[in-house]
């Protein structure tokens, strides 16, 4: 197989793949569940087989020439391959989970199939080298989850899911106007066109005021961010597919597609996006410590987070950029933890509120200690992979000068311990409120052992990580090592 | 061979990890900790003395696994290697009856790994690495102690958590100006961004060393921790740490002087910590709790030594580290003993057990002797050099920790009195001495104390001094006795002042636990006191409601946020779908008056 086909099978193999699942019931239910599962490892193993090539700096690219500049360009580069496999690996230990988890819900036709068609788009937007394309990809990933956060329609989810998508909608046509600003400049919507173009002059604030409304909106940033913690109405594999794998972090990928690898920000922006995204981090902080329901505490704790993500991006120094995404990875492992954690608890106790748990560690206990790993490495404690991304992105932040950014951070950091610590301790200890409740199915714990896992293993082997992103970084800033 | 740096690391660490796996194996892990204990003492035995490098590739970007293993880290690694040995050792009778704690070992083992690794480190991310490593086994030592110790162990974690963190900011400034994070060629000005770093690493040195304002879990976790724990994290290897940083980052990373704002800001922390911290180790009436105050204000010294920045003061505040080690570590086994033996620690059941338990009575009096600064322990000629160090910058300093030793002594009086003197309880009558494993640390601690009292010039011109180097030390020696024959003098005086403040508190109360009830009831203390004991100055609960205030504000900020999306923008869109609709009456004529009037404005543009 040539590598360009490989790239193709990596995007096309889910998002239509998708569709045979319904028809693969008919057969049988676990031939459908374990279809999805290999479709989504095949963007896996693909992405895996395109990093060696991608990381020497030799992209992989499939193009089609259309009119107009609508040219239909896939790229696989350092960045997107690097995105790829944290989206799709986590995505395919969310399936694996959803094997326990949606076993006991009606719809499970639909679930796997817009589960799949998710991460297929996602796979197609990380690849994309054309904004319209991107585009595209991103609105269907709007439609897919405004499908699966309404999953149970109940009156009430069906409203939080069409709030998250009139929110995403809206941020994404923005981002479209901005494009098409784009467009009237460059005269292509064909990415490297783009960043020769701008290569000189810089692009105008309002198209990057524009584009930063829908990456802001898409990402769950204040002031966009509250449809997040309201979608945690959705199943919890979902909400874990939400904040870890796919959703939330498009607008991070986007903002360093566009803004890291392609066009350059101007000095402004540089102080403008961490600001916001810093008065983000702060605010869902609090709000975490304050709310008692558990999906929506870790909800928030996601907005928080994906703060330091932008921090880094938007610094723009090496240091803070690989940061920023070694942050997607350890961020991605630990918050896809936490949520197929709350999926058992809740799954198991009914409820999803933190005041009416207590003393699950006994009757619980690998559940217990995988959300404990997981949170440590959210607080950012060595020897987990938290440490070292947050470190590098409040290191990045001094080093371009600006200490009262990287203490708002801090203070951000402060609050990430007291509440997810808050969390912990009114689930796990203290007196047992729920009478027999058990440990979830084998299969759901294995996958929420194995993220923890993976947190634990990548702090501890943190040169493997690091040496990755520091390739993925190299034709960015160039060999200055 | 310059590999063999690891092994400090790795040996304990891997084995501590390896017994976490293991269950229920009753007695084994007790041994294999005491041998895996003993190695590591061996191979910083081994290591002393020697000055090796290694270096490998680890996280990118600057931060390299770089170990330096040079004077002041060899010392720092036998010392946690002897006090790892002796808890182990001790440890071995100590836990054997508390069944549910046998994860207590694989920590205790991946602490002194983690301690190792912190002190070896020649790159401050990894040194930051392993530090703040040491939040999660100081977390799991305190939440194993009982059920309801997770909210001490929460506590801790969020107090140390805390200040890691501002350690990591100074950690990036430090970085950012000195354009490496090699620790070994890091030597930068105390300028405006130069001293925010260095009071954001100091926050994270003395954290973690337990002064105030960062003190208020360690009374706690006296009461829910295991107590090995207490002996063997608070009292030596944290003193260790924390001070070996404090004393590499005024001493070599930044260029500290006396002339600097923030000698005088260490020598104030140090003497606040050295008197609060007394004054509430006074009125203690549990044995555990009590010494955990005087972990806290022992600390003070140090601090104060090293804030002074004169080298009599830093070779004090160093002396004192490992001396405060000695003894804290001594007096906290001894309370092992004594729960162990009689079932409790609290002080007003004991008492009259100094017949009973000779060689613990004994070890207790020595390390006692030693805290409160009585010649010729070690206790008093580190605190010499302090008060030296303190004079010499000013006598406000000197007052203050003077003052100190005068309640430290009195609280000692007051504990050795009420638990080993006085009538035996009833229920006492039957306690037996504790076992040898048990003794054996204690006596040998308790020797030390003696030896590195009378025969000074050993600890100090082999271990101390050569820290800071000859041409720091301007040709002193400060070995011997103090040449200072006022502080001598002034030091008696004030001992004396505590042996009869105790003699007459006795006769007045007649018992020797209300032997200091005169200072506790004192007009204007005794409402502080009050308040103190229902925790109201304490630093963690009051930040904590600071957070939960500042949380709730911003709570409702998202409220407010989430109503623009819930109910302003819904509102707003029924108000104008509701005008629209209205406009559509099916009225045809008024359609034509609504079609004519737009295209007057129309033309009216276009004309105009």
């Amino acid at each position: 197989m040539s590598n360009q086909q490989i790239l193709l099978s990596v995007i096309f193999v889910p998002t239509l793949g998708a569709f045979l699942l319904p028809i693969l019931e008919r057969v049988s239910a676990g031939l459908r569940n374990w279809s999805a599962l290999v479709f989504v490892l095949v963007s896996v193993a693909g992405s895996s087989l395109l990093a060696p090539l991608a990381l020497k700096g030799q992209a992989v690219s499939v193009s089609h020439a259309l009119p107009l500049g609508f040219n239909f360009v896939f790229t696989a580069d350092g960045l997107a391959v690097f995105m790829a496999l944290v989206s799709s690996f986590i995505s395919a230990v969310i399936v694996l989970y959803s094997f326990g988890y949606i076993s006991h819900y009606e719809n499970q036709n639909e679930y796997y199939l817009m589960v799949v068609l998710f991460l297929g788009s996602m796979m197609g937007l990380v690849f994309s080298g054309n904004l319209i394309f991107l585009y595209l990809f991103w609105e269907i990933t709007a439609i897919t989850s405004w499908r699966l956060i309404g999953f149970f329609r109940e009156k009430n989810d069906v409203f939080r899911a069409d709030k998250s998508f009139l929110v995403t909608a809206f941020g994404a046509l923005s981002m479209l106007l901005g494009f098409l600003m784009i467009y009237q400049q460059s005269g292509s919507f064909d990415l490297s066109v783009i960043k020769e173009t701008f290569r000189f002059n810089p692009l105008s604030n309002t198209a990057i005021f524009l584009i930063l409304i829908g990456i802001f909106s898409k990402s769950a940033t204040l002031p966009f961010h509250t449809w997040l913690p309201d979608a945690g109405v959705a199943p919890s594999p979902v909400t874990a597919l939400l904040h870890a794998a796919v959703l939330v972090k498009i607008g991070v990928y986007v903002f360093a597609r566009l803004f890291v690898v392609n066009l350059s920000l101007g000095e402004f922006w540089h102080v403008a996006v961490p600001v916001i995204a810093g008065a983000s981090a702060l605010v869902s902080a609090g709000a975490a410590l304050i709310d008692t329901n558990l999906k929506r505490i870790i909800a928030y704790s996601t907005i928080s987070q994906i703060g330091f993500i932008f921090l880094g991006l938007a610094i723009g120094n090496e240091m803070a950029v690989a940061g920023g995404l070694l942050y997607i990875l350890m961020h991605g492992l630990a918050k896809g933890g936490l949520f197929l954690c709350a999926g058992i608890i809740e799954q198991n106790t009914k409820t999803k509120d933190i005041t009416k748990m207590g003393g699950l560690i006994a009757t619980m206990p690998v559940t217990a200690i995988a959300f404990l790993f997981c949170a440590f490495s959210v607080m950012g404690i060595p020897p987990f992979g938290g440490f070292f991304s947050k470190f590098m992105v409040i290191v990045g932040t001094l080093q371009a000068g600006h200490v009262w950014i990287a203490l708002i951070f801090i203070l951000g950091a402060f609050l990430t311990i007291l509440y997810l610590f808050r969390a912990f301790n009114m689930i796990f200890l203290g007196e047992l409120k729920t009478p027999g409740v058990r440990e979830g199915s084998a299969v759901m714990v294995f996958s929420v052992a194995l993220l923890a896992f993976l947190s634990l293993a990548g702090g501890i082997f943190i040169r493997y990580p690091n040496e990755f992103v520091g390739l993925v970084l190299q034709p960015i800033f160039g060999m200055v090592r | 061979m310059d590999n063999i740096l690891l092994l400090p690391i790795l040996v304990p660490a891997v084995s501590g990890i390896l017994m976490l796996l293991i269950r229920k194996t009753r007695g084994i892990k007790e041994i294999a900790t005491f041998f895996v204990a003993t190695a590591n003492l061996l191979i910083a035995v081994m290591l002393f003395r020697k000055e090796l490098d290694f270096t490998l590739p680890w996280a990118g970007f600057g931060m390299e696994f770089s170990l330096r293993l040079y004077h002041f880290s060899s010392f720092i690694l036998l010392a946690t290697g002897f006090f790892g040995f002796l808890i182990a050792l001790y440890c071995t009778t100590f836990m054997r009856e508390k069944g549910a704690l046998n994860q207590f070992y694989s920590y205790l083992l991946i602490s002194i790994a983690l301690v190792n690794g912190a002190v070896l480190s020649d790159n401050l991310v990894l040194m930051l690495f392993f530090w703040e490593g040491l939040l999660v086994t100081l977390f799991g030592m305190i939440f194993i102690g009982g059920k309801d110790s997770f909210r001490t162990a929460t506590k801790a974690f969020i107090i140390v958590g805390i200040s890691d963190l501002c350690m990591m900011v100074g950690i990036g400034i430090t970085a950012h100006l000195a354009g490496t994070l090699t620790i070994s060629k890091i030597n930068l000005p105390v300028d405006a961004l130069g001293s925010v770093a260095f009071v954001l690493l100091m926050i994270g040195a003395i954290s973690k060393a337990g002064a105030m304002p960062f003190h208020s879990w360690i009374p706690d976790a006296a009461k829910d921790a295991p107590l090995p724990f207490m002996a063997f994290l608070p009292a030596a290897l944290e003193k260790l740490l924390g001070i070996y940083f404090l004393a590499r980052i005024s001493l070599d990373m930044f260029k500290l002087d006396a002339s600097s704002w923030l000698s005088p800001l260490l020598m104030i922390i140090g003497c606040i910590t050295i008197l609060l911290a007394v004054m509430m180790a006074l009125i203690q009436k549990d044995y555990k709790k009590l010494l955990s105050y005087h972990a806290i204000s022992q600390v003070g010294y140090m601090i104060l030594g090293i804030g002074t920045c004169v080298p009599v003061g830093i070779v004090g505040g160093l002396f004192h580290m490992i001396n405060h080690a000695l003894y804290k570590c001594c007096l906290f086994l001894s309370g092992g003993s004594v729960e162990k033996q009689a079932g409790t620690t609290d002080l007003e059941k004991l008492g009259g057990l100094g017949i009973k338990m000779p060689v613990t009575f004994g070890c207790f009096i020595v390390a006692a002797a030693s805290i409160s600064g009585v010649p010729p322990f070690n206790g008093f000629f580190s605190k010499e050099l302090i008060y030296d160090g303190a004079l010499e910058r000013g006598w406000i300093f000197y007052a203050m920790a003077v003052a100190g030793s005068f309640f430290t002594a009195a609280s000692f009086l007051k504990l050795g009195h009420a638990a080993f003197l006085g009538k035996i309880n009833d229920a006492n009558k039957s306690v037996k001495e504790a076992s040898w494993p048990m003794l054996i640390p204690m006596v040998m601690i308790a020797s030390l104390c003696v030896l590195f009292g009378l025969y000074n010039a050993l600890p100090l011109n082999n271990l101390i001094q050569p820290i800071l180097g000859e041409h720091r030390l301007e040709g002193h020696n400060f070995s011997g006795m103090p040449t200072n024959a006022f502080l001598v003098i002034m030091t008696v005086l004030v001992l004396a002042a505590a042996l009869l403040n105790h003699y007459l508190g006795f006769k007045k109360q007649g018992s020797g636990i209300k032997a200091v009830d005169h200072i506790h009831y004192a007009p204007v203390l005794h409402p502080i006191y009050d308040r103190a004991e229902k925790r109201f100055f304490d630093p963690f609960d009051i930040g904590m409601r600071v957070a939960g205030w500042a949380a709730k504000m911003i709570w409702y900020v998202d409220r407010v946020i989430d109503w623009l999306y819930d109910g302003f923008s819904v509102g707003m869109t029924y108000a104008l779908s509701i005008g629209i609709r209205r406009a559509h009456t099916g009225n045809y004529s008024v359609y034509i008056i609504w079609s004519l009037v737009g295209l007057m404005v129309i033309i009216f543009l276009a004309v105009r």
